[in-house]
């Protein structure tokens, strides 16, 4: 009953993100328009240094539309019980992480919106990010598979912000609170709430992953 | 009636009627408030609140204002490095209930209507603010001294 209801969260959590990954993918079209400018990127502007700011936006973004679908389908039992295709993929997703997604990440949280507060959440993410991801890699190349898991789970949970941040701000904006707050508050809830939720899921006895019907156990043969 | 007291009537009922037609044409003419305003609101005000009903509520750009209004910050024109006389406006938005703030100022051009925007301290075609790439344009909108002005 219980693993039941574990089984139905995560396949819920699964579908969310998928159907935010594909809104955002959509609403991020417009970073890339020739002769356009977002009304982000209209927002955000002036910046200092404007062309590493724009460049860093659009390999962020790019970087992130193709990494967060792939630490997803990473974490199903699926992909999990195929171990080269695995490998393959998790190679793609590790290298643009480390090499594109944080470094840009780390850019543009310096001219974040809602000031010095927001820039060290999206840092902390950043950097959560980057240690997990790192952790991960050698962790899986030392077949220690259950703290591979477990900084997986960390790595998918802060990308998951994207998501359940941008649920966050709409929700906000509905109730009518201040952009301003609304924005540092959305992002500091997703992120603080994402590690805890991923520490959480890591110290179960039975260890999940996204749909995951056979449980994991702790020691592997 | 003498011919002469004819045409005084005549003569005077005319510079009358050509007087009333032009004080009546004058009050009917809209101040030069009044057109910067308006034609703020039709080219930037109203594109901007179109543009923003099609935008994805997904994205990380700010939520659109409940209302905005226009102020016109001068009823005399002020005159460019270049001569051109323009006014400064701004343009102020709130969010529910909230006190109104000011999100951006610029200034808009005499005849031609041309509009701008301050993006930092440089200006641009407002048409960037309906997301349309427009790079700064030098001195617009600044007022220079007598002696600069060609």
């Amino acid at each position: 009953m219980r693993n039941s209801r574990v089984q139905l969260a995560s396949r819920g959590f699964l579908l969310v993100m998928a159907l935010g990954w594909v809104a955002i993918a959509l609403a991020s079209l417009e970073y890339f328009e020739p002769d356009s400018v977002a009304p982000f990127v209209v927002e955000r502007l002036p910046v200092r240094f404007e062309s590493l700011w724009l460049g860093a936006l659009q390999w962020h973004v790019a970087s992130a539309i193709v990494t967060f679908p792939l630490c997803l389908v990473l974490g199903t039992p699926w992909l999990q019980r195929r171990p080269a295709w695995h490998r393959s993929l998790g190679r793609v997703a590790g290298a643009l992480v480390v090499a594109v997604l944080v470094p840009s990440g780390i850019v543009l949280s310096f001219e974040a919106k809602g000031g010095a507060l927001v820039t060290v959440g999206f840092f902390l993410s950043a950097a959560v990010v980057l240690v997990a991801m790192v952790s991960g890699v050698a962790s899986a190349r030392r077949r220690d598979f259950l703290a591979h898991k477990r900084h997986m789970l960390h790595v998918t949970a802060q990308m998951s912000v994207a998501v359940t941040s941008r649920g966050l701000l709409r929700g906000f904006d509905m109730a009518g609170l201040e952009p301003e707050v609304a924005y540092t508050v959305a992002l500091w809830i997703p992120v603080v709430a994402s590690a805890l939720a991923a520490e959480w899921l890591a110290g179960r006895r039975v260890f999940p992953s996204f749909a995951f019907t056979p449980p994991v156990p702790r020691s592997l043969p | 009636m003498t011919r002469s007291s004819s045409s005084f009537v005549v003569a005077f009922t005319f510079t009358f009627t050509l007087a009333v037609a032009a004080a009546a044409a004058a009050a009917a003419a809209p101040s030069l408030e009044a057109w910067a305003k308006a034609r703020i609101q039709a080219n930037l005000v109203q594109p901007l609140a179109k543009k923003e009903e099609s935008r994805s509520r997904f994205s990380r750009a700010a939520p659109p204002p409940t209302e905005r209004r226009v102020r016109v910050l001068a009823s005399t024109l002020s005159r460019d490095a270049k001569g051109r006389g323009f006014l400064p406006y701004a343009i102020d938005a709130r969010y529910g209930d909230d006190e109104w703030s000011e999100t951006y100022v610029g200034c808009i051009y005499d005849k031609t209507g041309l509009l701008f925007v301050a993006v930092g301290d440089e200006h641009r075609p407002a048409e960037f603010l309906l997301g349309k790439q427009a790079e700064p344009v030098p001195g617009v909108c600044q007022v220079a001294p007598p002696a600069e002005r060609s």
